[in-house]
This record gives C-alpha cells, structure tokens and sequence, in this order.
C-alpha cells in the first residue's frame, strides 16, 4: 500500500519534468509584464511626477528628467527588485528543500543573524553607518555556516536542520536565541538608536544607492546558470528522500549547494534592505499556488518577489506622502492578503 | 508496570523542581534573603526591607512566571500534537503579533503604561489575530493544517507589519513596546497572575477535553477518522486551548516564546508520545524552566538583570541542538509521523485529490 501510494505521486511529478507546465511560462510572461509596468509607475510617481513616456525616454536617452529618474529613482527600484528576486527565490528554494512552506532563511536563521549584526552596529558605540550592511552580511553567513555545521551529523538531515535553524533564529514570530539579542540589545540602546534599529528590521529602501543594489544582483547573477539544475533537484527530492536517492540524486551534495545558493542569496538581498518581512516566505506559495506546481516554481517566485517588494515601495513613498515609511511595512501588508485570499477560496489551497 | 513508574518519578522529580525553583526565586536576587527571612515573610511579615523585597517584589513575579510557564508548557504540548510539527510553535496562530499590536494600540491610543493596562488590550489583540487564522483556515477545505499554519504567518506578518508601522513613527510607543518586547517578569505585580488566571484556567480544561482527540491525531487524520474521532471538534478544542493559554501568558509576560517549543521535546522522551501525560508534565517542567530562567536573569548581571526570555531562548537553543543531535534520526525528536509534518498532511491530501480526480 505504502508503495504503491508513494509511487503515484512521482510518476505525475517525473513525467511533469519533461513537460514544463505551460501554465508555468504563462504565469511568468504576466508577471515579467506586470514587473516592468510597476518599476515604470515605481520612476514616474514621487513629490516630482515624471510621465511614463518622459521615463522611457530619460532611462535611454539623455534627457531633463535625467537627475530625478537615473539618480535618484533608479537605484533605490533597482535595490527593490534585486533583493524582492533574491528574496523569491531563496525562499522557493528553501521551502522546496526542506519541503516545508513555513521554511524561509529566517527559518535557517540568516534573517536573524544579520538582525544582530545590523543591530549591534547601530545600537554600540563607534561603529559608521557604512559598516551595516558588511556586519549583517557576516552575521547572517556566519549563522547559516554555524546552523550547517551543526545539522551535520553522518549526514545532512533536513529536519535536524530546520529545529536548529529555529532554536538559533526563532521562525519570525517566535524568539530564538539571535531574536531574543536583537530584542535585548534594541531595548539597551539609546532610543534613537533603538529607532533606527526598528527601521532596519522592519526592512527599508530609503536612500539605497547603485552600490547597495549590486549585492542581489551579484548574487542573482551568480545563480541563474545553476536554476535548471537547482529546479531538476528540487523536483527530485521532491519526491521523499530514499525516491531522490533511487533516481540518482546524491542528497549530501546537492543539498550543500542549494543551501549555499539560498544563503547567498537570502543574505546579500538582508544586508541591501533589511530584514524585509514576508518577501521569502509568501511570495513562494504565492507563486506555487499561481502555477498551480507542487513544487515551489524558482523563476516565478522570484519574479512574485520582485514585484511585491516595488508595489510596496510605491505605497510606502507615497501612500502618507510626504512621509515616507520603511517598505518592510508593505510588503506584508500587500502580499499576505493575497495569500490569505488564496487560501480561502476554495480550490485554491492544494 | 515500569512506563508507569518512570512516568510518576518524572512528575515527583518535576514538582521538585518547581519548589525548588520557587523558593530560589523568592531567596536570590540583587539582595539575598536567608531562608528563614524568605519564610517569615510569607508567614509572619515584620516589614523589614529583606521581607518587603520578598513580598511585594519576589512573591507577584514568581506566582506571575508559574502561572505563564504553565500556559506556555501546555499551550506548546497541545500546539505540536495538532499540527504534527516538531517545530509548531504558539506563536504560529498569529498570537503573539496580535498581543504585540494590542499593546502598541493601547499605548498610541489611550497612553496607557501600567502593565495591568497593557494586559486586556494584548489578550484582546491576540484573540482577534487567533479568530481570523482560525476562521481562514475554515474556509479552505483541503488540507486545513497547512492553511492553517500558513494563515497564521500571513496574518501575523501583516499584524506586525501595522505594529512595525507605529513603531518606527511614534518613539514614545517604541519606548514602551521594546521592554515588553524582549519578554520579562519585571514589574508584575500579583494583580497580573489574577487577571490571566481565570482564561489559563479554561485553556487548560479545553486542553484536557481534546486530549484524546490529540492522540488519534497522531496517527494520521484518516486513521483518526477510522476511529471515530470527531477531527473538526478536536481542532476547535485544541485552537480554543492554544489561543487562550498563549493569548494570557503574552498578555501577562511578553513573547517567552522557547518554552512552548522546547518543553514537549524535553517531556517527551520521560513520559511518551501520549498526550494525557505530556501535557501533565509539560505543566510541571514549563513553569520549573520559566521560574529557574527568571532567578538565572537575576543574578547573571547583578544588580541589573537579563530579561527572563532572553535567558530562555540562551538556555532554550543550545538545549534544543544538543537533542536533534544526540538523535541519530531526527524524527524520534519529531512527533510520530515523519518529521516534516506539514507537508507530510498536504501531500497525502494532494495525493488523495489525484486518486480521486
């Protein structure tokens, strides 16, 4: 019985691998468009509207609306984009490893090892505002590298993995360890300080330039060649374990990258914005749920990513204008309605 | 026979530590108070500073952390047989971002700053966070456990996202929100424990009523089916335990949120996988760890003090790491079925549908 229950799914998985789902192309060519069309809105509104057609014409041609659209517009969009991506997609390739929907690096405690990190520069004497994101780079990998090393036991297993990850991190509501500092030393500090840690770890895109922007896209680079790759394992391992083994997955290595190509890219999207709250996790089961795929799809959540961190940046910049609030704000606000949406409609959840 | 006798000398060994946890909480501190003074202050009261430290001060926060230790260690038991995940914690139902922006509402509107004002807006809040994720989950008829889990995340990241909102405008309100926020018995006056009694008092009935309930769960919902169980009843009940136990104990203490993850894990292996005996022990052992962790606080940095959640979640980690490790399969730790329990209930309910359809 047991058998024959774990070999009906795979057939239908094995034999959707070699069919990309149309559907799936489909979801991603909406979304690319809706992308394009948010960042071009993203340019154009602000306390100096530029029209859409003087964007086009300012991002390709040299033109008067060159200082507000290039300068001072199109790093911080850009930040938006690169990070929501990265964000996507390390969390569609987290939940799809651990093959749990609850997993997001805050789950595998990068979000809260670069909270510390970020925190306790802001909040201890002598250290500048360049050294944030470099502390919350090293805070985060550090605690990924550690959470590994400690899962590794004859063995990675993916649930070891995951209660270690929480008792380091905690899962985003619930403190772990690193949470519970953050919380201690934002409690100790002045309390402008303790402000500006709040920023941060509600996650921000004010005042990010090009240079902050190259972290994400960096790694989002470094990624693409690796996704069909990454998408075929995840697929596979999919399918239990001891199935992934049997189709000539060997599970150490594979995993290893994954995990490797989720941190860095969980990590650099953290040290550019902040430990922006949802991104990681909705957008993945967003996506799966619009392709209707049973694992998390990695083109499409990046790109549910990307447009969930830019629509929220337009609300933050100009919903209480000219009061600007951190995007970190939004992006929940926007994306867990639709989530919650899709959960009640029924049919929807699968 | 023997099952039987190691379960009572878990239970003896755990009301031992609770005494003896007590009365470190009511003798050690900033000013240490000799054991006769602790006693003459609770029986024969003389007004001296030593008994007036013990009794105004020491007596409410010790009663304060059994009382949400107990709540925490049951509320987490019942949180993990219900959704069959090791990693299931309270919060998940969207609790403790309810309490959180509860609190923060109370203070932006009303400037309310006792904690005894702060309680019923938090335990409002984290009922009204509990409800919505309970009734989205209804709604969706598939595979309720993973709606429900991911309906808790979705309601608590935009709970937070509105309280993270206040925050970062409204300093005065931030400068009340992050002492409540780190999770801390200070300042808790006995009024506090009154309060959240009545409501720990019906979450731990509910609790007790879905008990068997919890144990058929166990085995998968359509085993539970076979055996007659009522699942939506034993879910309700389970839900109403969780939010009422979780709800009071945030209300009353702040997110302490390890013990409720910690303490099933840490009863399991002495008492068994049955869920009549792992909730007795965890409300034995919780409130042990959570009075322990407070006295710890205490004298770590004296005079000042570390925040009683801050010691749990220092103590909580490297406890729990040290457990998935010593397992050679880590699924021991883990509920019975399979340790990736979440994905485990969808995909049999996916597999279901594709048999069917």
């Amino acid at each position: 019985m047991a058998v024959i229950d774990s070999l009906r799914p795979a057939r239908n998985r094995v034999s959707g691998r070699r069919r990309p789902g149309r559907r799936n192309v489909a979801v991603c060519g909406v979304l690319a468009v809706l992308l394009l069309v948010t960042v071009t809105v993203s340019l154009s509104v602000g306390d100096y509207p530029v029209p859409f057609t003087e964007v086009l014409h300012a991002l390709v041609l040299p033109s008067w609306a060159d200082l507000i659209v290039q300068e001072l517009r199109l790093p911080r969009v850009l930040t938006g984009v690169a990070a929501g991506a990265a964000f996507g997609l390390a969390g569609a390739i987290f939940q799809a490893m651990v093959r749990n929907p609850l997993a997001s690096p805050d789950l595998i405690g990068v979000t809260a090892g670069a909270g510390v990190g970020a925190v306790a520069a802001i909040t201890l004497v002598g250290v500048s505002a360049a050294w944030v994101p470099v502390l919350a780079l090293a805070g985060g990998g550090l605690t990924a590298a550690l959470v590994y090393v400690l899962a590794w036991r004859r063995g990675l297993h993916v649930s070891r993995l995951v209660v270690i990850g929480v008792a380091l991190g905690g899962t985003g509501f619930a403190a772990g360890a690193l949470n519970s500092l953050t919380s201690l030393l934002v409690a100790n500090a002045e309390i402008t300080d303790a402000q500006e840690a709040t920023v941060w770890l509600t996650g921000s895109l004010h005042g990010r330039d090009m240079e902050m922007a190259a972290g994400p896209l960096i790694a989002l680079g470094v990624a693409l060649p690796f996704l069909p790759a990454a998408a075929r394992t995840l697929r596979s391992l999919s399918l239990g374990d001891d199935v992934a083994a049997g189709l000539g997955t060997r599970l150490g290595p594979s995993r290893l990258g994954l995990f490797v190509l989720g941190i860095c890219l969980a990590a650099t999207a953290t040290a550019a914005v902040g430990a922006v709250n949802f991104v990681a996790l909705g957008a993945p089961q967003i996506a799966r749920r619009l392709t209707r795929s049973h694992v998390e799809p990695l083109v499409a959540s990046a790109l549910v990513g990307a447009l969930v961190v830019t629509a929220a940046d337009i609300v933050a910049r100009r919903l209480f204008a000219p009061v600007e609030l951190p995007v970190g704000v939004f992006t929940a606000a926007i994306g867990a309605p639709y989530l919650l949406w899709l959960l009640t409609r029924s049919g929807g959840v699968r | 026979m023997r099952q039987a006798g190691r379960r009572g000398t878990a239970l003896a060994l755990g009301v031992a530590l609770v005494a003896t946890a007590v009365l470190a909480s009511l003798a050690l501190g900033a000013r240490p108070v000799s054991l006769p003074d602790v006693v003459g202050a609770l029986t024969d009261f003389d007004g001296s500073p030593d008994q007036i430290a013990v009794r105004s001060l020491r007596l409410p926060r010790t009663v304060v952390g059994l009382v949400v230790g107990l709540a925490l260690g049951v509320a987490g038991a019942v949180m993990q047989g219900l959704t069959r995940n090791p990693v299931a914690d309270p919060g998940l139902l969207g609790v403790s971002a309810g309490a959180a922006l509860g609190l923060v509402v109370a203070v932006t509107l009303g400037g309310v700053t006792a904690v005894a004002g702060h309680i019923w807006f938090a335990f409002a809040g984290a009922l009204v966070a509990a409800v919505t994720v309970y009734a989205v989950a209804n709604r969706s008829r598939r595979s309720p456990i993973t709606s429900l889990v991911l309906g808790g995340a979705a309601v608590s990241a935009t709970l937070g996202s509105i309280t993270s909102a206040v925050l970062v405008v409204d300093q005065e309100v931030l400068d009340q929100y992050r002492f409540w926020a780190v999770g801390s018995l200070v300042n808790r006056d006995i009024g506090v424990a009154a309060a959240i009694l009545p409501f720990v008092g019906a979450g731990l009935l509910a609790a007790a009523l879905c008990v068997r309930g919890l144990d058929a769960l166990a085995l998968g919902d359509d085993v539970a089916r076979a055996l007659g169980r009522n699942l939506a009843a034993t879910r309700v009940l389970a839900g109403i335990a969780i939010v009422l136990l979780t709800g009071a104990a945030v209300a009353a203490a702040g997110p302490i949120a390890f013990i409720g993850l910690v303490i099933p894990h840490l009863v399991r292996p002495m008492v068994g996988s049955s869920h009549g005996w792992l909730l007795v022990a965890s409300a034995v052992y919780a409130p042990a760890l959570l009075v322990c962790a407070d006295v710890l606080g205490r004298l770590l940095v004296r005079p000042g003090e570390v925040p009683a959640g801050v010691v749990t979640a220092l103590l909580g980690a490297p406890f729990l790491i040290w457990l998935v490790r010593r397992e050679h399969r880590p699924a021991a730790v883990a509920q019975p079925p399979p340790a990736d329990g979440v994905r485990t209930v969808q995909s049999s309910a996916d597999r279901r549908e594709r048999a069917v359809g």
